[in-house]
């Protein structure tokens, strides 16, 4: 789908005139939000945020609690007025063209947004009509959303009786119902468990691959940002740290990760210290860095290296509690550039998010 | 999928042919629809609102209808003939409890929003191709369609009374009824307005539930007042001086004098008239402080 297809003419001339990039869908410059101010507390939630999405592309926005990935899709949704900066959809400015965008888009916000009184076909429906899409098409459109979320049983039970998951999906279908060009999600599958989650990957793909949408989409799991996204974007505290597809990310680490875990004890923080100081000096170690639990080391081969750590470590009574060598995932991407774990729950399996609330 | 690509197209022609006046009626009908369902699935809420009114009336109209027939018996002060009026207290009372009705409803109509920004679902709606205006404006005509249907629905309880001897007269019928309700929407609806305004305009949850609970406990505190110091429980006669001069500011009054003459002496367009300038008086001096205070209290 051509983006002349989609636009009105006055809007075409618009687009030209605007300052974006001609093939990204989503542009983004150095964005700002500021919220509080007027006797309330300023938090600076986006602080000079730059990147762009191409036409078709599957972009993720990953970060930790509070790093600014709402804030930043609300935007670019219109939902939220930004402090400065620009941001422009298909070409069209947030704050002239909300109208010709919200057209074009989808949204499934964080907090799941059905309506428990109405059943789920009707959710469905009342979306579809908003977008003044003619009945007929809205009802084909409906049943066909209703059977791939695997909604049809629990199509006119009211949407409170639904489980969880069930209302994710209903979620998701209502971001859907009229076609989006661009698809926005913010944390799509926080809540689901794991085969759920799974599903909804699946059915991402599937939109990606066969209607060609460009999708955005935040997320706390690396697993969800290196499964799914062509191309990742790492916030924290309202910055973007690295940018780049999940290979690029990852090769930039170098080939093996050397982990090793201090025992807590009082002495953490030197025994820490000393232990970063011994990777640094072993032959074959390219890097070194502190993080929460002790001491990561980066290098091109790992097993040799592994065993002259471990050994230096020994001679020097360095307390270890755990000593793991993996190749570089996500996760320490996150780590090289923040100098933190993201989350230490997500390592383990995603039945650990079940039950954490949801804002 | 090819076809899933061809409904795209069918959508956005479908979008471009409707931009007329048409797709905004369109817009306000459905979300005027869904609240309205909302409504009806959940019928406790519409009881409670009507259950207060209702003691009011029965305990007031028994209570206070023979000191208001011995205060009475001449006449009303000032008024022409000196013989016994032709109606009970009821009569009198009854358009003081659709305002009361109104009033209550319309403190809820805030709540009910703050629910919506909160669980997420007014983003369906601010994400949507249409206005932010035709979300407030469906919003607002189904909380006056509610307040219409309570209104009826309290003269319809009255209408039966008089088959148990209560005299009420209904000068006007079914129509002055019909007048009486969309008085009652009218008043509500500028009520409900300052509500959602007060409550909706912050952006913040904090803010905003303190906004709506606080809209609860003005228009809760307020109610009364602005009962009593109105000729919505007496006529203006009856009233200390005191309160018929400040009846005279109060919008209450206004409104309850309108429907007051639809029931016991006929149409008084003057009346009318001046009830829904009262109204739209009062409509816009609420949401103007509304505004004022999300003014100050910044974004
Ligand atoms: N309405 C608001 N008023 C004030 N501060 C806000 C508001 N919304 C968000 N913030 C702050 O802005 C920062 C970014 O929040 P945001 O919701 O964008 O983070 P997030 O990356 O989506 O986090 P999460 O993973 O928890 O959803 C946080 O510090 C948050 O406290
Ligand atoms: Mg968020």
């Amino acid at each position: 789908m051509s983006a002349a297809v989609t636009l009105r003419p006055e809007a075409k001339k618009k687009a030209a005139m605007s300052r974006a990039s001609k093939d990204s869908v989503i542009d983004v410059q150095h964005l700002v939000k500021v919220y509080g101010g007027r006797g309330q507390e300023e938090i600076k939630a986006v602080n000079d945020v730059s990147f762009s999405v191409g036409e078709g592309e599957f972009f993720g926005f990953l970060g930790p609690n509070g790093a600014g990935k709402t804030t930043v899709i609300r935007i670019i949704t219109t939902l939220l007025a930004k402090t400065s900066g620009s941001v422009h959809v298909a070409g069209l400015d947030v704050e002239r063209d909300g109208l010709d965008i919200r057209r074009m888009i989808g949204y499934t916000g964080q907090s799941i947004g059905v309506d428990g009184e109405l059943t789920g076909r009707e959710n469905l429906w009342l979306i579809g009509r908003l977008y003044h899409m003619p009945n007929s098409l809205v009802d084909e459109r409906v049943e066909e959303l209703l059977e791939v979320l695997q909604l049809k049983d629990a199509a006119d039970r009211r949407a409170y009786t639904y489980s969880g998951g069930m209302r994710r999906r209903l979620d998701l279908g209502a971001g859907l119902v009229h076609h989006p060009r661009v698809l926005f999600l913010d944390e799509p599958t926080t809540g689901l468990d794991p085969q759920t989650r799974a599903a909804v990957w699946e059915y991402l793909r599937r939109l990606h691959r066969e209607e060609k949408m460009t999708i955005f989409l935040t997320t706390q799991y690396m697993e969800e940002a290196d499964q799914l996204c062509q191309r990742i974007a790492i916030i924290d505290l309202g910055k973007i740290v690295a940018e780049g597809s999940p290979a690029e990310l990852k090769a930039a680490i170098g080939a093996d990760i050397i982990t090793v875990r201090i025992t807590r004890d009082e002495a953490f923080e030197q025994s820490r210290n000393r232990a970063l100081e011994i990777a640094r000096t072993v032959s074959g170690v390219s890097r070194a860095s502190i993080f929460d639990e002790g001491v990561s080391a980066y290098t091109a081969d790992g097993g040799a290296t592994l065993l002259e750590v471990l050994r230096r470590l020994d001679a020097e009574k360095v307390p270890v509690h755990q000593v793991a060598l993996a190749h570089p995932t996500l996760d320490e991407v996150f780590l090289q550039h923040t100098g933190r774990q993201m989350r230490v729950e997500e390592v383990k399996p995603m039945s650990r998010s079940f039950g954490r609330r949801r804002r | 999928m090819v076809t899933d690509v061809g409904h795209a197209q069918r959508v956005i022609i479908g979008t471009r042919d409707e931009e007329s006046s048409g797709g905004v009626l369109t817009e306000v009908g459905l979300v005027t629809w869904r609240s309205l369902v909302k409504l009806t699935r959940t019928p406790v809420l519409l009881f409670f609102s009507l259950f207060m009114p209702l003691i009011w009336l029965v305990m007031f109209s028994q209570t206070f209808g023979t000191v208001f027939s011995s205060a009475t018996s001449g006449g009303l002060p000032g008024g022409p003939a000196a013989t016994p009026l032709p109606y009970d207290y009821v009569a009198v009372l009854l358009p003081g409890i659709t305002v009361m009705t109104a009033i209550q409803s319309a403190s809820q109509s805030g709540f009910g929003m703050v629910a919506d920004l909160e669980s997420g679902f007014m983003d369906k709606f601010f994400v949507a191709p249409i206005r932010r205006s035709s979300v407030l404006a469906g919003k607002l005509l189904a909380d006056g369609l509610r307040m219409a249907a309570q209104a009826g629905i309290i003269l319809g309880i009255a209408a039966i009374l008089t088959l148990f001897g209560w005299r009420i007269p209904f000068a006007t019928g079914v129509m002055g009824a019909v007048l009486i309700m969309l008085l009652a929407a009218a008043f509500g609806v500028a009520a409900a307005a300052f509500g959602v305004a007060f409550s909706g305009l912050s952006n913040t949850v904090a803010l905003r539930t303190k906004n709506t609970e606080s809209t609860m406990m003005v228009s809760f505190s307020l109610t009364f007042p602005l009962l009593f110091l109105s000729t919505a429980m007496l006529p203006k006669a009856l009233l200390p001086a005191w309160v018929q001069s400040f009846s005279t500011v109060n919008p209450v009054s206004y409104m309850a004098d309108a429907a007051r003459a639809l029931i016991l002496t006929g149409f008084d367009w003057a009346a009318i008239g001046n009830a829904f300038v009262a109204i739209a008086a009062f409509g816009i001096v609420l949401n103007g402080l509304a505004i004022m205070a999300f003014r100050a209290q910044g974004k």
